[in-house]
């Protein structure tokens, strides 16, 4: 799917965070009063169309992954993030399907914020790895999300409807087996005959 | 929705189709239930079942939104006959004949446009078929000279379609074959070579006539019917409709000729593809006249014209066949520019003539490094397609080489050339699968090419495992039993060491191509390089055992190798190809070291995250190779080690840039007359330049200076980057 931020610098700690001047307050998806919110955001800023029945899939199966941004200023819906997680060929993923910050509020870490607090529920819940798309024109969230440890997998191509190409982002969380000594790898190495003073 | 039935009286009997009440499972009466939750449902909610997935909630369309339904009506018609009657494609397109004319030329025009959109990945229904003209082609049967164009051009797109679907190498271009039941072709298509050809006679006559009559300064033009009233236009429109039709006779002869089987028609057809480049120009010539007759109340925008005249064309209508679409949210579809259009055509032209010029070399490696050369200027969809019907026919190379003799001829093993028993070994026609597999791979859209690249990773590593294991238990665990060795042993390591080198020529492949699809980061950039320059080492490695075993194999047979020493670079010990892959080694190693010291020393090119770690990226990057062991025994240690080894001090001692240098000249002599390897040397030796530079600012200035800025761009080599250095 898609998303509409801006690169920031580091994302903010805590219930609500003070950037130029202004507090913006994180919500978690309270229910249906919200879906509008979600909605009109989506709909104004991203390029592909979800009809109703893809924002209730997203936030009915999974609303404690949805968050949303409030200027707390005038109480003004900023921001929202939409996820799901579930079994994908054999394990169990994150997917991180929308993302959304109004244009005016962009460059302030809000993106960051919202969706750092779902890769963390997400990983929390046993998530292995998330994955998302993004256009590969958009340079902001390709930033955001390289920060935060996601790497370009794959290229799809003509993937979204305007013709433009996505890339698939992948976050691998660490794994314990992964944590092998580097001694335990080392009789391995030794079998290399290669002739190269960087080995 | 209204629940209808009551819950009074006798439960209702089920029909007889619905299987009656068992042990596990009895019919109840559910409408109050219904009723009740219809009552408690609110516009836009859902029951939602454990099966509701996704890509239902996805395939959800709100009707009358313009970003999802398709069919959603804009031009106020219901049908064409409706578009038809409301005289938006009148047939003569004006009772003024030199009007006339110029319109028809509008509606070509807009096609050809329209042509090279659907080339580009559109729907043939919103692109050629939005022509009423050319979908209720009858209409048109008096309007001899619109009637042979559309004609052709529809018998030309058949063709590629059928070119396309042949191939299979669409997968995520398939819209170009989708056709929603359009009419493709009708009896009258057979023959629209002769009827273009008839029309394009009276022109030329035409033509000839107006030419004459100007020297003889001839008032009437005898026996012929002009075009148009205006006889000081007539040379110049019979030119502008000349060029036009010449370059769809000629197109369609290359289609045609590209088709036949074993590459026959391809010489014939480089001739034709000459002729559609001197028609384009031509083509491209008439604008002038063209603009200048132009009404200028109906000009397009000047950058978006797709028409020469820049007016726009009547008898189209986008959204006629929008309900023939699938029920998807509509896609937008921009017609290419006219401009725009003839040098797609040019390109594509220049495309199909490289693979029409192809020598049916029956060498593998030669037509993979083809594929890999062609594949560089991004061809499209239909070049492509037309590359892989050419080398895969009947289950042969070219329809004409079996693949395990292509085999036998890449391990330098002539003498088992047509060999039954070779032919049939298990070992050997799965081989040739993956070899077809392969071709097929590499003519598919960088995209697509990446990923199958990987995946089929493991099916050839898995080969050379099982090969090995074969060879082990046949043979035992000695590998110097050089003087008792037989043929069958001889073939069946030969076997081994090629496929490795396959599989190590597919995993560097994979790699170079994640920088052609941007997949990688800066900060991913030492790990990538590392990774290339270990698979570029096993890659030397198996192709240098691959050729000491032919070599021996020619020693043996006391035979001088004089057929089979084309390669060039032969009278060295290895061919100049090795020495290639020894420069990308050195300019991976290099880059590598390079990062790993700037990380080291100056704390540039890391990205901590706080998700994960380097390991974790290094995982995902390289998960196929690791999967596959390519190579075995390489982790994210090996890396992590020699990365935290380099400095800048080591980086200078190996010089690896220079070491390039050093071996630059003697490569340029070996490939010389070869222009696109030497093109290739020229942009590696500029790599090893201007980082051998950089290297050296950076070494002096000091890689801990806050002030040093360090990038990585690729000016010079699209795989192999440039140390760019600032100072702040």
């Amino acid at each position: 799917m898609s998303a509409a931020v801006m690169p920031a610098s580091a994302p903010a700690e805590g219930g609500s965070s003070s950037s130029g001047g202004e507090e913006i307050a994180y919500v978690s998806y309270g229910g249906e009063q919200h879906l509008p919110l979600v909605m009109s955001l989506v709909d104004e800023e991203l390029s592909e169309p979800y009809s109703i029945f893809t924002y209730r899939y997203f936030v009915y199966i999974w609303p404690q992954l949805t968050f949303l941004a409030f200027d707390a200023k005038d109480g003004k819906c900023v921001g929202t993030v939409v996820c799901k997680m579930g079994e994908h060929r054999g394990s169990f993923r994150g997917y991180i399907a929308m993302l959304v910050v109004l244009k005016p509020y962009r460059g302030r870490g809000i993106a960051t914020e919202l969706v750092t607090r779902s890769i963390r529920v997400m990983m929390e819940s046993g998530c292995e790895e998330v994955t998302l798309e993004a256009e590969v024109t958009n340079k902001g969230a390709l930033a955001l999300y390289g920060r935060l440890g996601f790497i370009r997998a794959k290229r799809l191509y003509r993937y979204y409807l305007n013709g433009v190409d996505a890339f698939r982002l992948k976050l691998l969380f660490p794994r314990p087996q992964l944590g092998l000594h580097p001694m335990m790898v080392g009789e391995e190495r030794d079998e290399q005959h290669m002739d190269s003073p960087y080995l | 929705m209204e629940a209808s039935s009551s819950s009074a009286g006798p439960a209702p009997q089920p029909p007889p189709s619905i299987p009656p009440s068992s042990d596990q499972a009895v019919w109840a009466d559910a409408s109050q239930l219904v009723a009740a939750a219809c009552a408690d449902l609110q516009d836009g909610d859902l029951v939602h079942g454990e099966n509701f997935s996704l890509f239902a909630a996805m395939s959800a369309l709100e009707i009358m939104d313009p970003k999802m339904d398709s069919g959603m009506e804009r031009s106020g018609y219901y049908s064409i006959e409706e578009a038809i009657e409301d005289g938006i494609a009148p047939v003569p397109l004006s009772l003024d004949k030199t009007l006339d004319i110029q319109r028809t030329l509008d509606v070509i025009d807009h096609l050809f446009s329209c042509e090279a959109t659907w080339h580009k990945g559109h729907t043939l229904a919103q692109t050629v078929f939005t022509c009423i003209y050319l979908v209720k082609i009858e209409r048109i049967a008096s309007h001899a000279v619109l009637n042979s164009f559309c004609r052709i051009l529809r018998a030309t797109c058949n063709a590629l379609i059928s070119v396309v679907s042949t191939a299979r190498t669409h997968e995520e271009e398939d819209l170009f074959t989708m056709s929603f039941g359009l009419a493709l072709k009708d009896e009258g298509d057979d023959k629209c070579l002769s009827v273009l050809n008839s029309v394009e006679e009276t022109i030329s006559r035409q033509l000839r006539a107006c030419k004459s009559q100007a020297l003889s300064k001839k008032k009437t033009l005898e026996g012929l019917e002009s075009l148009q009233d205006n006889p000081a236009l007539e040379e110049d429109y019979c030119r502008a409709l000349l060029c036009r039709l010449r370059f769809r006779k000629h197109f369609h002869h290359v289609v045609t000729c590209m088709r036949r089987p074993n590459g026959r028609g391809l010489d014939l057809a480089r001739k034709h593809i000459t002729s559609c480049l001197t028609e384009l120009s031509l083509m491209l010539k008439s604008q002038e006249f063209l603009k200048s007759r132009s009404d200028i109340t109906l000009h397009q925008g000047d950058a978006s014209c797709t028409t020469a005249s820049g007016c726009c064309p009547i008898g189209f209508d986008v959204s006629l066949n929008s309900r023939l679409l699938s029920p998807a949210p509509p896609r937008a579809v921009e017609i290419l520019a006219w401009g725009d259009a003839i040098r797609y055509f040019e390109k594509l032209l220049h495309d199909l003539d490289i693979i029409c010029a192809l020598s049916l070399d029956p060498v593998l490696e030669n037509v993979l490094q083809f594929i890999a050369q062609f594949q560089k200027s991004v061809p499209d969809l239909v070049p492509r397609a037309f590359l892989q019907t050419l080398l895969i026919q009947d289950g042969k190379l070219y329809g004409r080489d079996l693949i395990c003799d292509v085999i036998s001829r890449a391990l330098s093993l002539p003498d088992i050339v047509g060999d039954k028993e070779f032919q049939t070994n298990e070992f050997v026609v799965q081989l040739g699968q993956l070899v077809f597999n392969l071709l097929k791979i590499l003519c598919t859209n960088t995209a697509w090419q990446r990923r199958k690249l990987g995946k089929s990773l493991q099916d050839w590593s898995t080969i050379s495992i099982q090969l090995e294991l074969a060879l082990k238990r046949e043979f035992g665990e000695t590998r110097n039993v050089l003087a008792h060795e037989n043929i069958c042993m001889r073939v069946s390591k030969q076997l081994l060491v090629w496929s490795q080198e396959q599989t190590y020529w597919i995993a560097s492949r994979f790699l170079i191509l994640g920088f052609e699809l941007d997949l990688y980061s800066p900060s991913e950039y030492c790990m990538v390089y590392w990774y290339m320059h270990v698979a570029f080492i096993k890659l030397i490695e198996k192709m240098q055992l691959r050729i000491l075993a032919s070599n021996e194999n020619a020693r043996r047979k006391g035979k001088k190798k004089k057929d089979h020493s084309k390669d060039s670079g032969r009278d060295a010990a290895f061919p100049a190809s090795c020495l290639l892959l020894q420069c990308y080694v050195l300019l991976s190693e290099g880059l590598s070291m390079l990062l790993a010291a700037l990380r080291n020393e100056s704390k540039s090119f890391q990205l901590p995250s706080i998700f994960n770690s380097e390991q974790e990226r290094f995982m995902q990057h390289f998960d196929l190779l690791q999967k596959a062991r390519i190579p075995e025994g390489i982790t994210y240690y090996s890396f992590k080690e020699a990365a935290a080894q380099a400095h800048m001090a080591d980086v200078m001692k190996y010089n690896f840039f220079k070491e390039i240098q050093k071996i630059i000249p003697s490569l340029k002599g070996s490939f010389a007359g070869d222009l696109e390897k030497l093109a290739e040397i020229r942009q590696i030796e500029q790599v090893a330049e201007h980082n051998r530079i950089a290297l050296n600012i950076i070494n002096h200035v000091g890689a801990g200076d806050p002030s040093l800025r360090v990038s990585f761009e690729f000016t010079h080599h699209p795989h192999f980057a440039v140390a760019v250095v600032k100072r702040s």
